[in-house]
């Protein structure tokens, strides 16, 4: 009995023990960290930075961006200089020759030569398949080093958006050939030496990654010398995280989605320790409308241009965004490149839209609170991601609006990946999307108008489609300005008119800072932030 | 006992035959093509058919489906699970370590909660209807019905940001086991307690405790009998609790950003990493069976009546 007693005793005397003991050396791994963090930047992510390969597409495009560079840069003021000084393209439009910037290492030590740049451009070649989004990939006929830091891109015919695609994060960015596996990137790399500002020191898998200043960088070393991926799967965590200062640098993700709401990054920068920093319009996020669906009501012109006079952009922007979005009016910004074409404003109007529904036969009988036309009823579903709060409620939004003017839209939440699934299977009539971002848009998502794979099935229900097709692929091979110009404007009156990507608000990124952090800017991309600028005070 | 045990290990065999080729056609069951499914999972942006076909071919897809089982099974027995979709790295590499970190929670979470459910369990059991067995009651009834999640949040809120005692998330330190630990704890000992108390209390009431009283014996080895005869339903109960927990970690790991198992099946899933998700419910499944045949045999040793069954 004694016994027993005592080894009640021993037992419970363990559990104050462990606990305490835990609590202890807690305390002590809190203080170091407190002091660590005063110079270096950690920032959360929902998921991990995955394989850093730039020539396949698993990994995360801003970790990938600090590692890797590509020739040239895309700008506000155009295309400039990265790794290529300078660049010269013969007059049919059909050969670029690039001079590269001399005395570039990757991380490795290796030199970053015209060697190095036809290995690895010819070994994105060779896995060609998996990149037919970038339509450079299918006009490349060869590269050619010409001498150490020349290099000679021949294409197959003039492909004028070939400088915009060579700027892109992947995957016509640079890899040290010693990191090539059996001389080819495509099954996978030996090691992730980029010529980049940053380097990956450390790496674990669903923890964290850690990256170094590039203290050879050609760029001049950048000031940030320690920057960390933390990975924070949940929202809430993440708010607590950064109070506690755990982590002190947030940016909306590769999928445009914010792990924080407005509410929670007004409350960190109200604590005086943050600030908010946002780009300029990156993107527009909008509802596709499936006009080859014939089953569905979709199809008709009427519809879609009642959906879009049904949206109430003003109070989405004010009260669904707290205007961090403004209101679009049409598919592209107007500081897109060839965009600002003006197009003609669908006014929030739910006259206007019950007009149009009554004149093309959707009406109202017999006390049903549902239009028909031939016996068909206007009921479509709209597919939302079901991790984005803001899409659910702007869904919410237009399902009210609608069933006011007897349109019957079914909500329907799925993972984002079954999303993309239905849009280039075509098995949807609604569904929300974006546009690809400054450094796409247009000639990339224009593209994609035509592509199987992605806006096929959005577009080739259209009166006008087989027009929008051919002007699609003449813009692609315009060598005159003034043509792509008038091009550019045909193609965005087109899909403007047939209404079939109903535009909703400019997303653009969104970037939650120490308050003493300086030199926060942006790319044109939505995928890469320029950390190499930044710095403490 | 020896062949009792014999013909209850025997028997898993088949069991963990139907399990691994469940867990294989479930694949098959999904509408998109595989091939896709990769491609999707490696986020190449555009998709044409001729590259499916190719990927389809790369990874053997076009092969027959038993054909596929056979040798998927076969790797499997030599705990080769294959390469995962997105990051082309060894499935067990991923599994192995996240598995690992799972288990360590699991552990430490199981040690408190089945220490913690026989205390309670058996305060409230000889308390009955007074006011510590009332008061733990509620108690335990209001944590268990609170959401994970909110419990999580709460407890990093105070403990981690306003206390500053404890880390927000991760697993850096001693300190990163406390939290999830506690919501671990929290979540399951409300159920389990009750197991012990009801259990304690049936016997409590049985014949024989009012003969042993009748013959004098006292109070403290009276309970002390009742006590190892309760524990004999705890066995099994707590047997299950180990996989129970193995498997339910997923919220808490995503609240405290564990890099455990959870954290690894939900991106899975999310990716349609199908390896990585066959991987995880066969390893998930064998660990129930595992659980569940130690937990059967340790009745049988404590009762031997159980053998006799069989």
């Amino acid at each position: 009995m004694k016994r027993n007693k005592t080894v009640a005793l021993l037992a419970s005397l363990l559990v104050i023990f462990l606990l305490a003991g835990c609590s202890g050396s807690d305390g002590n791994v809190k203080q170091e960290g407190a002091q660590e963090q005063t110079r270096e930047l950690v920032y959360a992510t929902a998921k991990d930075i995955n394989d850093m390969n730039p020539h396949l597409y698993p990994g995360s495009m801003s970790a990938q961006g600090m590692i890797y560079e590509s020739l040239v840069e895309n700008t506000p003021e155009g295309i400039k200089p990265l790794l290529a000084e300078s660049w010269d393209i013969s007059e049919d439009g059909k050969v670029y020759t690039f001079h590269l910037r001399k005395n570039v290492t990757f991380h490795d030590g290796e030199p970053f030569n015209a060697e190095a740049v036809k290995l690895n451009i010819e070994t994105v070649q060779r896995n060609a398949a998996k990149h037919s989004w970038i339509k450079l990939s299918t006009m490349l006929d060869n590269v050619a080093a010409i001498d150490e830091h020349t290099v000679q891109l021949t294409l197959k015919q003039t492909y004028y958006p070939t400088l915009l695609e060579l700027s892109m994060t992947r995957p016509y960015v640079f890899l040290s050939p010693k990191d090539f596996l059996n001389g080819e990137t495509k099954d996978g790399v030996q090691g992730y030496h980029g010529t980049g500002p940053y380097k990956l020191e450390e790496h674990v898998t669903e923890q964290f990654a850690k990256f170094t200043a590039n203290e050879q960088y050609w760029g001049g070393t950048p000031e940030v010398k320690t920057i960390t991926a933390k990975v924070l799967p949940a929202g809430e965590t993440t708010l607590l995280a950064l109070q506690k200062g755990e982590v002190n640098f947030v940016f909306t993700d590769d999928r445009g989605t914010d792990s924080l709401d407005v509410e929670a990054m007004q409350q960190l920068v109200d604590s005086g320790d943050y600030q908010i920093v946002r780009s300029d319009p990156m993107n527009t996020k909008m509802i596709v409308a499936n006009s080859g669906n014939t089953d569905s009501p979709v199809s008709d012109l009427a519809v879609r241009e009642a959906i879009w006079h049904a949206i109430d952009r003003k109070t989405i922007s004010q009260t669904i965004f707290n205007g961090t979005e403004a209101p679009a009016e049409t598919l592209f910004a107007s500081n897109v490149n060839y965009a600002d074409v003006g197009l003609e404003k669908r006014e929030f109007n739910p006259e206007t839209a019950a007009k149009l529904l009554e004149e093309a036969g959707w009406t109202l009988s017999g006390g049903s609170e549902i239009r028909t036309k031939d016996g068909r009823q206007l009921t479509m579903k709209l597919y939302y991601d079901v991790n984005s709060n803001s899409q659910k409620t702007q869904a919410e939004l237009l399902q009210s609006e609608a069933q006011k003017l007897g349109m019957k839209l079914e909500l329907v939440g799925e993972e984002s990946s079954s999303i993309a699934n239905r849009r280039s299977t075509g098995d949807y009539e609604l569904l929300f999307n974006q546009t690809w971002g400054l450094a796409y848009d247009p000639q990339s998502t224009i593209a994609a108008f035509a592509s199987e794979a992605s806006y096929l099935h959005t577009t080739k229900g259209m009166a006008q489609a087989d027009e929008l097709y051919r002007k699609i692929d003449e813009v692609m091979v315009s060598t005159d300005e003034e043509t792509r110009k008038a091009l550019y404007k045909d193609i965005l009156t087109i899909v403007h008119e047939e209404a079939v990507f109903i535009p909703l608000t400019n997303g653009s990124v969104t970037v939650i800072a120490p308050a003493d952090l300086e030199g926060i800017s942006f790319k044109q991309t939505q995928f890469e932030l320029p950390f190499e600028r930044m710095s403490f005070k | 006992m020896l062949g009792y045990a014999f013909r209850r290990i025997v028997l898993v065999v088949p069991l963990l035959f139907v399990i691994s080729f469940l867990t294989f056609i479930l694949n098959g069951l999904s509408p998109m093509d595989p091939a896709e499914v990769v491609l999707h999972a490696q986020g190449v942006p555009v998709i044409t058919d001729e590259l499916i076909a190719e990927t389809r071919s790369d990874l053997g897809m076009d092969r027959p489906l038993l054909v596929r089982y056979g040798d998927w099974l076969i790797t499997c027995l030599q705990l080769d699970f294959g390469i995962s979709f997105i990051t082309g790295d060894p499935v067990w590499s991923l599994l192995g370590p996240a598995l690992l970190n799972t288990l360590k929670l699991t552990l430490v979470s199981s040690f408190f909660i089945i220490l913690l459910s026989i205390a309670l369990g058996v305060v409230c059991a000889l308390k009955e209807g007074k006011w510590p067995d009332l008061s733990i009651r509620s108690i335990s009834f209001l944590l268990t019905s609170m959401p994970v999640y909110w419990l999580a949040a709460l407890l990093i809120g105070y403990f981690s940001v306003k206390l500053d005692l404890l880390p927000t998330s991760g697993m850096n330190s001693l300190g990163s086991y406390v939290l999830p630990v506690a919501v671990i704890v929290v979540g399951y000992v409300g159920i389990y307690f009750r197991i012990i108390r009801s259990s304690m209390l049936s016997n409590l009431n049985a014949d024989y405790v009012l003969y042993g009283r009748a013959c004098g014996m006292t109070e403290r080895s009276l309970i002390l009998k009742v006590l190892r005869n309760s524990l004999q339903v705890a066995v099994s109960v707590f047997g299950m609790a180990i996989p129970i927990v193995l498997g339910s970690t997923v919220v808490v790991e995503n609240m405290f950003a564990w890099p455990g198992l959870g954290t690894l099946t939900v991106n899975s899933i999310l990716g349609r990493d199908f390896p990585i998700i066959q991987a995880y419910v066969l390893v998930l499944a064998v660990a129930f069976v595992l659980f569940n045949t130690v937990s059967d045999l340790l009745n049988a040793a404590v009762n031997p009546r159980l053998r006799k069954e069989f």
